[in-house]
């Protein structure tokens, strides 16, 4: 995939924000690999041969090499932009009808060490200065962004329970900048919030959806999926939530409700490998749906075709949502 | 003493003492030249006649006062305490005497009593009557009546000696011995007081298993000599150490048995070249109990693959079905041979396919078929579920599932489930308690016999009968 060199900066930046493990860079991989699977012209562009090349990358060591991307070490800085079908405007009279530009949403991601948002001490291998530095540049990037990607790992948060902890440390500086440079309204962040609950793909996740009766599925599904629908996906979270090791999940909503306008913020039940599909039936089967495949001594590996399940959705929704707000 | 007064005397004793009750007390008073000797006879517990007898010469009993001195009179009766007999018998070997006379007179005029001459002494006619007094309860020997059909155990008599049997009487007694306990076989004979046994005597020594033909000669009351088994010691232990040490059940006997022995061989070398070096010890162990009785099967199983680079995994073999032990064991060595399967790499880590093993398992176990059978399953992964879920392994590429095919086997009439595990942590997967349902250890802790014995294959060594064993039908 090459860069647009007519695309020029994007308008919009959107920062992914997740705990260390939440499936960041493996979110990013996924969404090329989910654009290429749908049917319209939706498309992603790098802006730079950085962003291009570290998208190759990723992409290819998820679909083909079944492994999951090797998790981000440094602070990097990307940027791209989802190109969508052309629109062709109607013809007037006698005049030939002229294709507009297609429509584009500028998309900047800032992908970093999950334990940069933290609240502990962030070991890295130059020290605590480089450390600053780096929270320093990226609370830059989150100021200055109006979309936010926020990755809620329910089986982290069942076993370690530390979402509010890697929440509420960056939220509280975020909105101490806001503040500082006079851009809260009504005592609220400006920025919209796509909350991405991750792992669908998990048993564990998959059967309590069921369980809540949250299933739906999507008729142009090919597969026949399962998912859940953003009206439900909130009711999905505090179930989820419910079973946090550290008893601190619903103060994550409570957080997010206190910063950000409810209009502004949707939630995704996402999977960004999806579940597993038999070749010869390239049918969703709720007897053997997994899609990781453990190897002695390695870590996990993907099973079968990679299905990422709703990981477009919420970028389109950020990038629709900021788009229809206008540039900063 | 003469023929006649001898005769006369002991047929007067032996009277009175087989005129005693249980409770009853017998006195004879022998009268002599120097002084008197008393015999208090009582029956004990078993009925047999015991004797106590003491003397006293007529200058203890008339001190120093004499004959003459109202004293001397209070003191023979006191001596000789006819009051408290149910009978009394006054001997006299002294009839010229002149205290022996006026002893006898006091004697009499407190219990009238007809007075027996006697010219020796009186202790060897008592002794001879007490020696041969016939039996007035009768002597048991306690045997453990075993109900093959059940395996139960019963503590029981079986009669050796009626009431009125003599010494010298003989009988017999069929009987089987097994190992016993740290006394060995204990002979142990009782007398009935109603219901409840009286222990006479117990005498023990350890027997080589078998069948023995016991004999016991009634040497006198009390004592019984018992022949056809080596040469008995006397045991110290009362009756209730007996009848704790008898056991309530017979171990179980040995019998035609189907062994399947279902083996993990994927995984380490090592840990493969243990589990089958294990089976190996178990078939040749039950080679020797059972001999042809024992059938064996071989079942291995490996790991599914689910990676598409993979060749192809390896499926469950049966390596031997309901062969003799020979060709069990000479399948098993080239199983060793062998080693742990590496086809199918890279196979899956944390499941084994447990679960096509009980399908192949199951299907071919004939439901006619009225053997002892026993699913011997060694390894230490779990199986794969029949469908995804929270435990996250991945399910059977074949559907099976791995519970109702358990069921499936232990669900068939005397089949039995035991398993060695030898997984590292203490709680092995559900699945091995299910598969060890009636027999779990751990690798590294392996009693075979044990093993063995608690599946109903071999009789284990440490359950001791300690006392001869009675088939209920003879």
């Amino acid at each position: 995939m090459q860069s647009d060199p007519a695309q020029g900066p994007p308008a919009h930046d959107i920062a992914m924000w997740g705990a260390p493990g939440s499936g960041k860079t493996t979110l990013l991989a996924a969404l090329n690999i989910a654009l290429m699977r749908r049917k319209d012209e939706w498309k992603i562009v790098g802006s730079d041969a950085a962003s291009s090349d570290y998208l190759i990358e990723r992409t290819n060591a998820l679909s083909s090499g079944k492994i999951f991307p090797e998790a981000s070490q440094s602070l990097e800085h990307y940027r791209w932009t989802l190109v969508g079908p052309a629109e062709r405007q109607e013809r007037r009279w006698l005049r030939k009808a002229r294709p507009t530009p297609p429509l584009t949403i500028g998309i900047s991601m800032v992908d970093a060490p999950g334990g940069l948002f933290s609240a502990g001490p962030l070991h890295t291998a130059n020290g605590s200065g480089v450390a600053d530095d780096l929270r320093r540049r990226l609370m830059d990037n989150l100021v200055k962004s109006r979309g936010l990607v926020f990755l809620f790992d329910p089986i982290r948060e069942f076993e370690l329970g530390d979402a509010f902890d890697h929440l509420h440390p960056p939220l509280t500086r975020l909105a101490e900048k806001m503040l500082e440079i006079g851009e809260l309204r009504d005592g609220m962040l400006p920025h919209h919030v796509a909350v991405c609950i991750t792992k669908f793909d998990d048993p564990r996740v998959l059967e309590t959806a069921q369980k809540l009766h949250l299933l739906d599925s999507a008729p142009d599904d090919e597969y026949g999926f399962p998912r859940v629908t953003s009206e439900d996906a909130r009711d999905l979270f505090r179930a989820l939530c419910e079973v946090s090791a550290s008893g601190n999940a619903d103060m994550v909503v409570n957080a997010l409700d206190q910063f950000f306008h409810r209009t502004r913020v949707e939630f995704f039940v996402t999977s960004s490998i999806g579940f597993y599909v038999r070749p010869h039936t390239k049918t969703f089967d709720w007897n053997d749906y997994q899609n990781l495949l453990p190897e002695a001594g390695k870590d996990l590996r993907i099973r079968g075709q990679v299905h990422p399940v709703n990981v477009v959705e919420p970028m389109l929704w950020l990038g629709r949502r900021l788009a229809a707000g206008g540039p900063r | 003493m003469s023929e006649p007064d001898k005769a006369l005397l002991r047929k007067a004793v032996a009277r009175a003492v087989a005129g005693l009750t249980a409770t009853g007390r017998l006195t004879i008073v022998e009268v002599a030249a120097d002084g008197m000797t008393v015999f208090r006879i009582h029956r004990d517990d078993n009925g047999r006649p015991r004797c106590h007898y003491w003397s006293s010469s007529w200058e203890d009993l008339t001190s120093e006062q004499g004959w003459g001195h109202e004293s001397s009179r209070p003191a023979v009766l006191r001596a000789a305490d006819p009051f408290s007999a149910d009978e009394v018998v006054l001997v006299c070997s002294f009839p010229e005497g002149a205290e022996a006379d006026r002893a006898l007179a006091w004697l009499s005029e407190a219990r009238p009593a007809a007075v027996l001459p006697s010219d020796g002494p009186v202790t060897a006619i008592v002794e001879d009557v007490l020696a041969s007094d016939p039996l007035t309860r009768s002597y048991d020997l306690v045997v453990l009546r075993a109900d093959h059909a059940s395996g139960r155990l019963r503590l029981g008599s079986k009669q050796l000696f009626p009431i009125g049997a003599l010494p010298g009487t003989r009988a017999e007694v069929a009987v089987r011995c097994e190992p016993g306990d740290a006394y060995g076989t204990a002979f142990a004979v009782v007398t009935w007081q109603g219901r409840e046994p009286r222990l006479l005597s117990v005498h023990s020594a350890r027997l080589a298993p078998g069948s023995y033909l016991l004999t016991a000669e009634l040497v006198r009351p009390g004592k019984v000599r018992f022949g056809g088994v080596p040469e008995l010691t006397r045991d110290p232990r009362g009756w209730d150490d007996l009848v704790a040490a008898a056991p309530a059940q017979l171990p179980p006997r040995a019998g035609p048995a189907h062994l399947i022995c279902a083996v993990e061989v994927c995984g380490p070398d090592a840990k493969v070249e243990e589990r089958l070096s294990r089976v190996r010890q178990m078939v040749s162990h039950l080679s020797a109990e059972l001999a042809d009785l024992l059938r064996v099967s071989l079942v291995t199983y490996g790991a599914h693959s689910y990676d598409d680079r993979s060749a192809g995994e390896h499926p469950v073999e049966v390596a031997a079905w309901q062969v003799t032990p020979e060709r069990a064991l000479a399948a098993l060595e080239w199983l060793e041979e062998r080693g742990a399967i590496t086809e199918g790499y890279p196979y899956y880590p944390h499941a084994a396919q447990v679960e096509d093993m009980l399908d192949a398992v199951a299907r071919r176990l004939s439901t006619a078929e009225r053997v002892r059978t026993v699913l011997l399953t060694v390894g230490d992964r779990p199986p794969h579920p029949a469908r995804t879920n929270r435990s996250l392994i991945l399910p059977c590429p074949r559907r099976h599932d791995w519970r109702l095919l358990v069921g499936r086997v232990q669900g068939r009439p005397d089949t039995l489930l035991a398993a060695i595990c030898d997984r590292e942590d203490t709680s092995p997967h559900p699945v091995w308690r299910r598969l060890g349902a009636d027999a779990l250890a751990h690798l590294d802790a392996l009693d075979i016999r044990g093993l063995a014995a608690d599946l109903g294959l071999a009789a284990p060594a440490a359950l001791p009968i300690p006392f001869p064993l009675l088939d209920e039908t003879e």
